[in-house]
């Protein structure tokens, strides 16, 4: 708790002096610049975890600000006023959530194009507020109302900010010690790997985009009671770039560094404005460095110096805590593909694939390049769309489902090559994936959760010869492809999958490893008595597994049968006889 | 009506397609958001203001417009951008310093002040039926050709195809012998100069002064996205889609329909058709 | 160079310092002049003009007695920025009086927070009808800038056919609401009325719609830049032969833009041009070169306000004796002054100022005709 508790009362301290030491205006000036602050640390949390960079965050600020402003200027007692105030946050969360979520639905980016829309969308806004002047009072704005709870603006209103900034503050930082964070993050760090993992990201990223449009709109609130006056300014693309810059200089990776962000531009600008000609030059001039030199911002420059002062000790690890069961899946049966089409622009990818697996054991699929097995398995989880034809698994048709639903019918994958979380620990990875169809809501918000270890994962972490280190608090990305190899496995088989797909998992790995992961996924198979399917080129790890082995060319499946009857069969020969192992 | 109303649609569109192609270029194949390209049109739209204050000929524009919109993109990319590549919001956060860094320069050097330039050609021709600026008249057709030859150069050449490899995997683009940082440089300097043509080209026909950057950088980007990136014929379409909603919905009911209309378009496109209607990325 | 010459060290210690002893200095005039944003370009004018302002009033005595001091402030910024800018001179360096040139949205957040405590003189152009304890208007209304000069326009230009194009915000909305008023009444009809967005850039369909409408007059209230781009285009369209304009914020540096082959007829009418040729403004103009010199910016109506506004407010203060707001209340009605722009009286907190017409055919301003004493329709009840 000592991380949160802090940094938080530090923080109260400051603030609080603030009055006493440089009186009621600079109270005043800062309080200001903490509203903005607030709204930046909004963008902070969605922009700095899940990597989706808002530039109209002023659309729900100026909503907030007109929306309070409206009621303040009808004069109906504080209760009232704290009512509507509550109905206009959660009217705004409601509607930035299906914004998101719609729009993020079937994708998984957060490129450039979700952040054009929201720039589009505060033009609108500001556009209209200027324009609807019965309603907004136009370009001259709305004023003449009285403050919330007619508390002076240069005195009591000043520690209800402060009371603001700190509860925001104080709710980041307990966010960033949950689970929800690592699934925030992950978001940015690995999307497609987090929706296999049966996350809907859309989902999340609605969420998140939700939590910041909703502290977006309470500085907003706070900013037309404090102001005493709402403009289209406030509502438009100005401010959400100013908002952006707040954000980026002050540090997007630390919650209080959209904060430090505000109050430093804020006060540097006041006082540089009117005593230096060349203020917006030099403004400039920092920020592009700030951009290039330290994309973390201040705060990450006072930690690193901070660092250096006192460096980091590794936490202490939590002592395992068995992981609830995996929700109950109802996937029994073979896996049927019946005249499968796949079609990518004007390029046929599958055409008309037709088999049906085993209710068990391990399947390999084998074929030249470009034959279309890892489409295939594209097609199961549904990263990609069929153009034709139907896949079941059982009785159930599966085919066309977004891959986050992949998971909740009983199919796990390990990607071709190893999708894992970059920036994270493999203790972290594997916190992640123990959460895969198990977590409920309420348990991404639980500490205890991070330690959820099932008995088949700790068993695995036990075996001397896999090589996963959870001691090691550095970023996977620092690991040898073959480390990854295993982590990325051992995430797949977590959730329990009922049908196990791999893609070629021996790739990069020695020889020694090779034979070890062939080991693990025969006994997982056998432990689990479920369905696996292998793409693989060894001929002798295919040999080795296999119960029945797919052949595809093409496009199309070739054979499909035991290996040993495979391996005889003309047509299959005469494809490999180009030389291909 | 109709007629002019044709005449203001091609002009509205073929001056958005010429301010968008540098764009196009450096947000679409360099995938740089640059944020700065309104302010290399303002730069462009400056060259006569420089010409006549030293005293130049008038057919020096194009060489000065050229090179000091050149060269300022050269030191940029130099110093900025090439740090820049594959990191896209980034290049957003940073361009937007650069265009405030720009716009503060302009206006060290030449005041606040609006400025005024005077057309080459003055006068209205009679066309299709109707009195039409004859500046105008020139300056579509010039467009056409240039777009014509643009094409045809662009099928013809390896550039467009060594660029595409090189953002598609820069390190597979080194090995085969393509040297990515002249390239990069060289297509960002490119795409610069036609905004700053582009800048040349409107300047007797808008308004002139420091701040003007901003009302070419959004259309130019809700062309490109509505187009679809990467294609001249993905920009003519998004310059068409944009210019046109502007310039139709403008005279059938009025100025601020017409902008909210295509605000709104912009926002189903890239909602619902993210990749535009033409695109040769994916 | 001359930015810094008003201007003190200003940090948080200094401001505290300040405002201790502020007590004991001369009286603080805060002037508020956009230096950033879209009207920065007016900031230079307007502080060059308050200058010459506090070296007049100075010269003679002060205000009651004391000699004043300008303190200035950037107020080219968003209304929560702007307000804190004077704030800060207020409650930081121990200003007294505010003298501002800003939009319309500054001033309501501006009233607002002053709360009718501190004197402020609101100078620029403008569309009427604020009123508030403390508060105290020059610039020019609606009605002043167009009763007199509409009817002027169709009777000496032979134009009764006018389209009024505006941007889309509070003062053109006003401005011609009025205007259609003044036409009527003078025989005239209004054959188009539009509004543009700020962010519109683009003319085409405006020009087609009044080409169309077969106007003879257009009342241009765009502003800045979108007045030049609009009055370029009609130029170029060959308009200029079809119809007259008349602008009421087309000021020197808005020509300058437009261009002299572009503003044939084009007409703008103001309540102070740099050449208008009474002994007053000449005196003004020649002073002004003598002071910050012949590469200064232009003298326009925007800038040259806040001279307006320094000598109104010293007028005021005089004649209350004080510098407190329920003095100078009581004895604004009908302060006289007199300035460039000619004798002015404050009729209902606004001035009653001589209005001029100029012709900016061939890319300037010639004065065509002054309207002398015009009160202000959008004045307040006192």
């Amino acid at each position: 708790m000592a991380f949160v508790l802090l940094p938080v009362s530090l923080l109260l301290a400051a603030l609080l002096l603030v009055p006493e030491v440089f009186g009621d205006f600079m109270a005043y000036q800062i309080g200001l610049y903490l509203i903005y602050g607030i709204a930046a640390q909004g963008i902070g949390f969605l922009w700095g975890k899940t990597g989706v960079l808002p530039l109209g965050q002023a659309l729900f600020f100026g909503l907030a600000a007109y929306a309070t402003a409206i009621t303040l200027r009808g004069d109906s007692g504080l209760i009232i006023d704290l009512t509507l105030a509550v109905a206009v946050l959660a009217a705004i969360a409601v509607f930035a959530f299906v914004l998101a979520a719609l729009i993020f639905r079937g994708r998984n980016e957060s490129g450039p194009y979700f952040s054009l829309i929201t720039l589009a969308l505060v033009m609108i806004a500001e556009q209209i507020a200027g324009t609807a002047t019965t309603l907004t009072g136009g370009f001259n704005g709305m004023s003449g109302y009285a403050s919330l709870g007619n508390l002076d603006p240069f005195g009591g209103f000043y520690y209800v900010i402060v009371a603001a900034t700190v509860a925001v503050s104080l709710l980041l930082l307990v966010l960033n010690r949950l689970p929800v964070n690592l699934i925030a993050r992950a978001v940015a760090d690995n999307e497609p790997r987090l929706q296999l993992l049966g996350f809907p990201t859309h989902v999340i990223k609605g969420a998140a985009f939700a939590f910041s449009a909703l502290i977006a709109a309470l500085a907003g609130g706070l900013f037309a009671s404090h102001q005493g006056i709402v403009t289209p300014t406030s509502m438009g693309f100005g401010l959400s770039a100013e908002m952006v810059i707040l954000t980026a200089v002050g540090g997007r990776f630390h919650v209080l560094g959209p904060l430090i962000g505000a109050v430093v531009v804020g006060w540097a600008s006041a006082e540089l404005r009117d005593s230096f000609p060349y203020w917006e030059l030099l403004m400039a001039v920092a920020f592009i460095l700030v951009v290039l030199k330290a994309p973390g911002g201040i705060a990450e420059l006072l930690e690193s110096g901070y660092r250096r002062v006192r460096p980091a000790r590794p936490g202490k690890r939590s002592e395992p805590v068995t992981a609830p069961a995996t929700k109950a899946v109802d996937a029994a049966g073979p896996l049927r593909f019946d005249d499968v089409r796949l079609k990518i622009g004007v390029v046929c990818i599958l055409n008309g694939v037709s088999f049906e697996t085993p209710p068990t054991g391990i399947v390999s699929i084998i074929g030249p390049n470009g034959a279309g097995k890892t489409s295939t398995l594209n097609t199961i989880t549904g990263n990609r769309r069929t153009t034709g034809g139907r896949i079941a698994l059982g009785s159930r048709r599966i085919d066309s489902r977004p891959p986050y639903r992949a998971l909740r019918s009983g199919i796990g994958r390990k990607m071709q090559v190893p999708s894992v979380f970059f920036s994270m620990s493999v203790s972290q990875n594997l916190s992640i994936a123990m959460m895969a169809n198990r977590a409920r809501l309420v348990d991404l918000f639980r500490p205890s959760t991070f330690a959820w270890r099932s008995r088949s994962l700790s068993a695995l972490l036990k075996n001397p010869s896999v090589p996963l280190q959870e001691e090691l608090v550095q970023p996977v990305e620092h690991l040898p492809q073959g480390h990854r190899q295993f982590l990325e496995y051992a995430m797949t088989i977590a959730a329990e999958p009922r049908v196990l797909l791999l893609d070629e998992p021996c790739a990069g790995l020695s020889l020694e490893e090779t034979a070890l992961m062939t080991r693990l996924v025969r006994a997982f198979q056998a432990e689990t008595g479920g369905l696996v399917i292998v793409i693989e080129h060894d001929m002798s790890i295919v040999e080795a597994i296999s119960d029945k082995v797919l052949v595809m060319h093409l496009g199309q499946v070739l054979a499909f049968d035991t290996f040993d009857k495979v391996r005889v069969n003309p047509e299959v020969q005469a494809v490999y006889a180009g030389g291909t192992k | 009506m109709s007629s002019v109303l044709l005449l203001n649609l091609a002009w509205q569109i073929s001056t958005l397609a010429l301010v968008a192609l540098g764009l196009a270029i450096v947000f679409g194949k360099l995938r740089i958001m640059n944020m700065a390209h309104g302010e290399f049109v303002m730069i462009g739209a400056y060259a006569p203001v420089i010409t006549s204050s030293l005293g130049l000929p008038g057919w020096l524009q194009v060489p000065v417009c050229l090179l000091s919109v050149g060269l300022v993109a050269f030191v940029l990319e130099r110093t900025i951008i090439r740090h820049l590549y594959g990191r896209m919001f980034d290049s957003l956060l940073a361009t937007w310093g650069i265009a405030i860094l720009l716009r503060e320069t302009v206006e060290l050097l030449f005041g606040r002040g609006y400025q005024s330039v005077t057309p080459p050609i003055s006068g209205t021709l009679s066309l299709l039926g109707t009195e039409y600026p004859a500046y105008r008249i020139a300056v579509i057709a010039g467009i056409v050709l240039g777009f014509g030859a643009l094409a045809w150069w662009n099928a013809r050449s390896k550039v467009a195809t060594r660029i595409k490899a090189m953002v598609g995997n820069p390190d597979l683009a080194e090995a085969v012998g393509i040297n990515t940082a002249r390239l990069s440089a060289g297509a960002f300097i490119f795409g610069c100069c036609t905004a700053g043509l582009a800048g040349l080209i409107l300047a007797p026909t808008i308004r002139i002064e420091p701040m003007m950057g901003l009302d070419y950088l959004i259309r130019s980007f809700f062309a490109l996205v509505v187009g679809g990136l990467g294609s001249l014929e993905g920009l003519g379409i998004g310059a068409g889609i944009i210019a046109g909603t502007q310039s139709v919905l403008g005279a059938l009911a009025n100025q601020t329909y017409g902008y909210l209309a295509v605000l709104t378009l912009s926002i189903l496109f890239l909602w619902l058709k993210p990749d535009g209607i033409r695109s040769s990325t994916r | 160079m001359l930015k810094t010459t008003a201007r003190l060290p200003s940090s948080a210690a200094m401001c505290l310092a300040i405002a201790t002893t502020a007590a004991q200095a001369d009286i603080r005039i805060g002037v508020l002049v956009p230096d950033s944003g879209p009207a920065g370009l007016f900031g230079p004018s307007a502080r060059n003009s308050a200058i010459l302002a506090a070296n007049e009033i100075n010269a003679n005595g002060g205000i009651n007695g004391e000699p004043i001091e300008l303190v200035f402030a950037d107020v080219g910024v968003p209304p929560a920025e702007a307000a804190q800018a004077a704030l800060r001179l207020w409650r930081g360096e121990g200003v007294q009086a505010f003298v501002g040139m800003h939009d319309s949205a500054v001033r309501e957040a501006l009233v607002g927070r002053f709360g009718g405590q501190v004197p402020y003189v609101y100078t620029p152009v403008y569309e009427g009808n604020a009123c508030a304890p403390g508060l105290y208007v020059t610039g020019e209304t609606p009605s002043q800038q167009l009763a007199p000069v509409i009817p002027y326009l169709m009777e000496h230009e032979g134009v009764s056919r006018w389209y009024l194009i505006g941007h889309d915000y509070n003062w053109p909305r006003d401005t011609n609401a009025l205007a259609r008023g003044y036409i009527t009444e003078a025989g005239g009809e209004v054959v188009g009325e539009e509004y543009v967005p700020f962010t519109v850039s683009e003319f085409d369909s405006s020009l087609q719609r009044i080409r169309e409408s077969g106007a003879d007059a257009v009342l241009i209230t765009l502003v800045g830049g979108g007045s030049v781009g609009f009055n370029v285009s009609f130029a170029g369209f060959g308009l200029d032969d079809q119809a007259i304009r008349l602008g009421t914020l087309i000021e020197e540096n808005t020509l300058a833009g437009i261009g002299a082959e572009n503003a044939n007829r084009l007409f703008s009418s103001s309540g102070y041009f740099g050449s208008i040729e009474t002994e007053a403004a000449t005196a003004f103009a020649a002073s002004y070169d003598a002071a910050f010199g012949a590469d200064a910016p232009a003298l326009n109506d925007l800038g040259e306000s806040t001279y307006e506004g320094l000598m109104l407010l010293a007028a005021l203060a005089n004649r209350a004796g004080s510098l407190s707001v329920e003095a100078m209340d009581a004895a604004a009605e009908g302060t006289t002054w007199s300035t460039p722009r000619g004798d002015n009286t404050l009729v209902g907190r606004h001035m009653a100022q001589t209005i001029y017409l100029a012709d900016g055919t061939g890319g300037v301003f010639n004065v065509v005709a002054a309207f002398p004493n015009v009160a202000s329709d959008e004045a307040c009840a006192n």
